[in-house]
């Protein structure tokens, strides 16, 4: 007993001493670590997939690539670390996470109680149902008295019930934390409804047995943006992953591209030439090199890019961008980016 | 270092020992022990100032909120079935409550049922039958080696989620009602003058318990015997019913009905809640088989041949000779696996029935993100049911002692 | 004329009756002795046919064998039949995480490791079991943490791993040693050479052990292993990993918690009592929680404990507090003639208890050591919960693969049953381990 207590003791100082040496901004943490902690989500298709190759993919997936790449010229050089939502933000704020990119909607309490510094969004999405073609319910409006599946620990979960109060209905939900489950009760006949943001919906009908006999309601109930997330009090930390972010839309309204990038560096264009830092520098006060969107979007792509390959109307999710809201401000959507200057 | 004696009770102090190497003062039992306390003392409480000072240090640089300012916050969430009453706007801390009770109810019809199909496992163990003793037995080999998590959720989606339909509802006797969203009874509401038969049922316990008391002094003193088992019943149901009757049966039933997507009215539990009843008593019920099997088999068989030879009647062994001592080694370990079934009710989450962890410890935390006061809150329930059961049972482990000599 | 004497020769018996013999003899006597036993026969016999021809039917008549994704599946035979292909491309997920392919080989030699160190515990001529066993749950760990994990090693790595190599040699040279000699791998390297007197023998020994350390030192620091970190360790491997050092560690953990628990120190005693109380009156799954979100606030900024580690660190308190209670109702069941023998013998503590009450009670234990073996390679199912990809979680994992999205009750199917026939066979040793100890206590 007491030779471990000592033995504890002597352990948890040795660890004080190598921690106090270590104790520093995140972005040096990230340079001596040689690795970038990106918590993502259990896997999800279309925004954190896993493959049976031990590969991460996906929209948010890609933010992370990007960041990595901003800082290490490589967008392999990302750790994932992918934990239920129970924990994420206590993972986030604990220090084990350097950022969050996982369909988190970004919201005032989140935002200000939390210790958490949100970086802006990747992802316009919005709740939906998904019923029975069966049960002739053609808007949400009819769903007083239904038993719905919802995904617990969400926002979705507090749109429903303030949607049903806010309508004067009454609801009895079937929660859990697992989508697999909530399906399986659902196609079981356990539930009269199925809610989830709706960029899962259209995914998880088509892997239904018979998809036709299911329909998407057309509310719209909430709204969801999502994006990555930081811990706060580390700002230039945060502007590191906002501009990335950001440098991902500004080059897809610019049109460059992965593939035309290099190309584009004696591109006249003085916008261009910003945002590649041939002109400027943007990168410096961040800490990073000037030239940093020239290796995210080498890496990794620009936003349309990674919509398409990711969740783009081609892929299994199948989400069409047009007219969306995450088109881009001048076809549609409302996704801007801020100027780079 | 004979200071450390195994056990209790034979404490072998030797008053002079000889000087040694190092002197008597230095082996002294008593100095070496206060030596020994005092470091251990410093190790740990210098061990515990080390890591909550580093907490601290951590929270406050990090912005994280220890606080309970959020337990009077709005919780904005539904909960899917709930034992005291509760809506969206509540507070955290009812849910925290409503959790609770959730908990305990699971673990007291959990612990009930479990006992019951304990106690008939145990039994059919022992059978002479070879079909049902090896049944029995595969019953507890299967289930006692499997994950209790996967068995809770085999049992949502292997039978409650393949229930009918609200509308093809499985009607039982027109009284209670089950599909696969969940199990609908008609809820008693007590009129004016109820509170009469509740009277009449304390006063009957009351008195059952005084008759029993009564026989068996009499059973002591004179040797008749006086069926006070049977008699207590009787009165238990007959006075209060009598009562009822008599007071004109001022009792409404709140009957379930089909409206709209489901039945309305009634009293009713999710599908959740009956997959975690049904998981967690046969579960607990293969331990309890063993324990009770164990039990049974320890006394000694010259039990049974003693009491035999006195002319016992053999169902009587069982009730006076045999089960007493079989008690007495199963109680304990009983006990202790009604702890567990409490514990690990914890799983609902799994399936998601809101009990304490699934709606404190997973939603709660998920939408205030207060996880270190609700970590605690959620520990500190789990210690105090343990820590009091564990009273109860040295109390009665105590008595059971006593009187052994 | 000689008569012969009288000789009794007795008629040979009538044979049994026909209805006590044979298939119907043994059906009457062990299935329809009565009509309420008919009656649960019939009962049994209708249950288990249902349940067994309904899992049957889902898991192998109507399932499918091949396709290349679920909505192939679902289009061929909808919900009655299970989808099996999703969950055999994942098998190798669902046993080794996401380690990498092309270095899955080090965790097989690892457990082939780990299994050729076990085996001389079954051998009858084996003696030194004890050390075997000791080196077994103290060093193994060294060696299977340079296979598992890998990377560049320091100094102090290499000597520690080089220590577990030359333990395993060692092992398995006693072993044969003594199973050719009945001599020690020591004593027979002393025989060989010679040795005059018992002095030399044991130089000569020691000598042997030296020769062995340095040349497993030299095998280790020319491997070269390619660090494989925690975060990709998953599935079954991860399971096993977690539930053995759990395990190992809660053993010594467990010895000491209850000798303190037993101490006529009152503070000792209070804080075993306290630690014990603590770890035991909560469920597992809050102290994953805590320590999974709390212990890096514990530690000073920038340290990082991997998440590997934390639940590591939870699961083998937790099993501490309850192997100590295990090990005190061993502790008790040592009759108190023993402990005064032991003193009157002018032992000492640790004397006493090493020597004299430990061999006698870790005897007794040893079926609820194995009982809480198995009950912590159950419990282990929860580190899925703070986001370790153990067995449970690699299995939502193949329902969330794209092209098998929903696939859920196959692989949950699949890993009910590995989690089955690991603690069934567990649990079986140990039954089988009780009715080999209880041999001499039963009349």
């Amino acid at each position: 007993m007491r030779i471990g207590v000592s033995l504890l003791i002597a352990a948890t100082t040795m660890l004080g001493v190598a921690g106090a040496a270590s104790a520093q901004q995140t972005l040096q943490q990230v340079r001596d670590r040689g690795s970038l902690n990106c918590q993502v989500g259990l896997p999800t298709p279309g925004f954190y997939a896993l493959a049976a190759n031990g590969t991460w993919s996906g929209m948010d997936v890609d933010v992370c690539r990007g960041v990595a790449a901003a800082i290490f010229n490589d967008p392999g050089k990302v750790q994932y670390q992918s934990v239920t939502s129970a924990v994420r933000f206590t993972s986030l704020a604990n220090g084990e996470s350097d950022m969050l990119s996982r369909t988190t909607t970004w919201t005032a309490v989140r935002d200000g109680q939390l210790g958490l510094e949100f970086a802006g969004v990747n992802f316009y999405d919005g709740q939906g149902f998904v019923v029975p073609r069966a049960s002739n319910i053609t808007s949400a409006r009819e769903l007083d008295g239904a038993t719905i599946c919802v995904l617990t620990g969400t926002t979705t979960e507090l749109n429903l019930a303030d949607y049903f109060r806010a309508n004067n209905m009454r609801f009895t939900a079937v929660t859990n934390e697992n989508v697999n489950v909530l399906v399986e009760t659902y196609l079981g006949g356990g539930c009269d409804a199925y809610t989830n943001d709706k960029s899962g919906l259209a995914a998880r009908r088509s892997a239904f047995p018979t998809p036709n006999d299911h329909m998407i309601l057309p509310e719209t109930i909430s709204k969801e943006p999502l994006g990555p997330v930081v811990r706060h009090g580390d700002n230039n930390w945060g502007d590191i992953v906002r501009w990335v972010l950001m440098g991902m839309i500004e080059a897809e309204e610019m049109g460059v591209t992965s593939a035309n990038v290099t190309q584009m560096l004696q591109s006249p264009n003085p916008g261009i030439k910003r945002l590649l830092g041939v002109e400027g520098n943007v990168g410096q006060g961040m800490g990073l090199p000037n030239d940093f969107m020239v290796r995210v979007l080498r890496h990794v792509g620009n936003y349309g890019e990674i919509y398409e390959r990711n969740v783009g109307a081609n892929t299994p999710i199948g989400i069409p961008r047009e007219r969306s809201l995450n088109a881009l401000w001048n076809n549609g959507g409302i996704l801007y980016a801020m100027p780079f200057r | 270092m004979s200071q450390l004696t195994g056990s209790p009770s034979s404490v072998i102090r030797r008053p002079a020992t000889p000087p040694m190497r190092l002197g008597a003062f230095v082996n002294d039992a008593t100095v070496r022990s206060v030596f020994y306390q005092a470091v251990t003392f410093v190790c740990v409480v210098g061990l515990i100032w080390y890591l909550v000072s580093n907490t601290i240090t951590n929270m406050a640089q990090r912005g994280m909120s220890a606080g309970f300012d959020f337990l009077d916050v709005s919780a904005g969430f539904n909960i899917a079935f709930t034992l005291i009453p509760y809506r969206e706007g509540d507070s955290y801390f009812r849910v925290f409550q409503v959790g609770i009770a959730n908990t305990l109810l699971v673990a007291v019809i959990g612990a009930v049922f479990a006992s019951i199909l304990g106690l008939v496992m145990g039994l059919a163990r022992l059978s002479t039958n070879w079909l049902i003793r090896t049944l029995a037995r595969w019953y507890i080999e299967i289930l006692r080696n499997t994950p209790l998590l996967l068995q809770i959720i085999a049992w949502y989606f292997g039978v409650f989620n393949l229930l009918p339909l609200p509308r093809a509802s499985i009607d039982l006797g027109g009284v209670m009602y089950l599909n696969n969203r969940g199990a609908y009874f008609p809820a008693p509401v007590a009129q004016e003058g109820f509170a009469l038969t509740l009277l009449a049922l304390v006063a009957a316990v009351a008195g059952a318990v005084v008759l029993h008391i009564w026989a068996k002094r009499r059973l002591r003193d004179t040797g008749r015997a006086f069926p006070s088992g049977l008699a207590g019943a009787a009165l238990i149901l007959l006075l209060p019913l009598l009562v009822f009757l008599a007071s004109g049966a001022p009792l409404a039933w709140d009957w379930p009905a089909l409206r709209g997507f489901n039945f309305r009215g009634g009293f009713s539990v999710p599908p959740a809640f009956c997959a975690l009843i049904v998981a967690l008593s046969i579960y607990t019920s293969c331990f309890i088989a063993e324990i009770v099997r164990a039990g049974i088999q320890s006394v000694s068989h010259g039990q049974t041949e003693a009491a035999r030879a006195l002319g016992v009647k053999p169902s009587r062994t069982m009730r006076f000779i045999i089960l007493p001592q079989a008690m007495r080694v199963i109680i304990p370990p009983l006990i202790s696996q009604y702890l567990n079934l409490t514990k690990n009710s914890s799983l609902a989450i799994a399936i998601g029935f809101p009990d304490l962890v699934s709606v404190w410890m997973n939603t709660s935390l998920n939408q205030s993100g207060r996880a270190i006061p609700i970590v605690a809150m959620t520990m500190g329930f789990y210690c105090a049911v343990s820590l009091g059961v564990s009273f109860v049972l040295n109390l009665y482990n105590r008595r059971i002692l006593l009187r052994e000599r | 004329m000689s008569d012969a004497p009288l000789v009794f020769t007795p008629r040979p018996a009538d044979p049994p009756p026909p209805s006590t013999i044979g298939v119907v003899g043994w059906m009457r006597a062990n299935l329809f002795s009565s009509l309420p036993n008919a009656i649960l026969t019939f009962l049994g016999g209708y249950i288990f046919y249902v349940v067994v021809t309904t899992i049957i039917d889902w898991a192998l008549v109507k399932a499918v064998w091949e396709a290349e994704n679920r909505r192939q599946c679902l289009d061929l035979v909808g919900r009655s039949g299970a989808c099996w292909p999703g969950v055999v491309e994942w098998i190798p997920n669902l046993i080794y995480g996401l380690y990498p392919k092309d270095q899955v080989w080090r965790i097989n030699i690892g457990f082939l490791i780990l299994l050729a160190w076990a085996v001389p515990l079954w051998l009858p001529r084996v003696k030194s079991k004890v050390a075997i066993g000791l080196s077994l749950v103290l060093l193994y760990p060294l060696l299977a943490s340079y296979f598992f994990h890998g990377g560049a090693q320091g100094v102090v790595w290499t000597a520690l791993i080089a220590l577990g190599g030359a333990a395993f040699l060692w092992v398995w040279l006693t072993t044969l040693a003594e199973m050719r000699f009945g001599l020690g791998f020591g004593a027979l390297v002393a025989r060989l050479a010679g040795a005059a007197d018992d002095e030399r023998a044991r130089r000569i020994g020691w000598g042997a052990l030296a020769a062995l350390y340095v040349l497993a030192l030299l095998v280790v620091s020319q491997l070269r292993f390619v660090e494989v970190p925690t975060r990709v360790w998953g599935g079954l491997f991860l399971t096993l990993v977690i539930s053995g050092i759990g395990i190992a560690f809660s053993l010594p953990a467990g010895v000491l918690l209850a000798l303190g628990r037993r101490s006529q120190m009152p503070l000792i005693r209070v804080f075993c009592v306290t630690f014990i109380e603590l770890f035991r009156s909560v469920p597992l799954i809050t102290i994953l929680f805590m320590f999974n979100t709390m212990l890096p606030l514990f530690l000073p900024a920038g340290v990082e404990v991997n998440r590997l580690l934390r639940a590591i660190v939870a699961v083998c308190l937790f099993a501490s507090a309850y192997m100590a209670e295990i090990v005190r109702g061993g502790l008790q069941a040592i009759p108190k003639g023993q402990y005064e023998a032991a003193a009157a013998m002018g032992l000492g503590f640790w004397q006493s208890t090493s020597l004299i009450i430990l061999p006698q009670a870790l005897r007794i234990m040893i079926p609820s050591i194995v009982g809480n073996f198995i009950g912590l390679f159950k419990d282990t199912t929860l580190v899925s919960i703070i986001g370790l990809f153990d067995l449970l979680s690699m299995s939502r994992a193949v329902g969330e693969d794209t092209r098998w999205l929903g696939l859920f009750i196959e692989p949950f199917f699949f890993i009910t049953m590995i989690y089955f026939v690991f603690c069934f066979l567990m649990s079986q040793y140990s039954l089988n381990l009780e009715r080999r100890l209880g041999e001499g206590q039963r009349r």
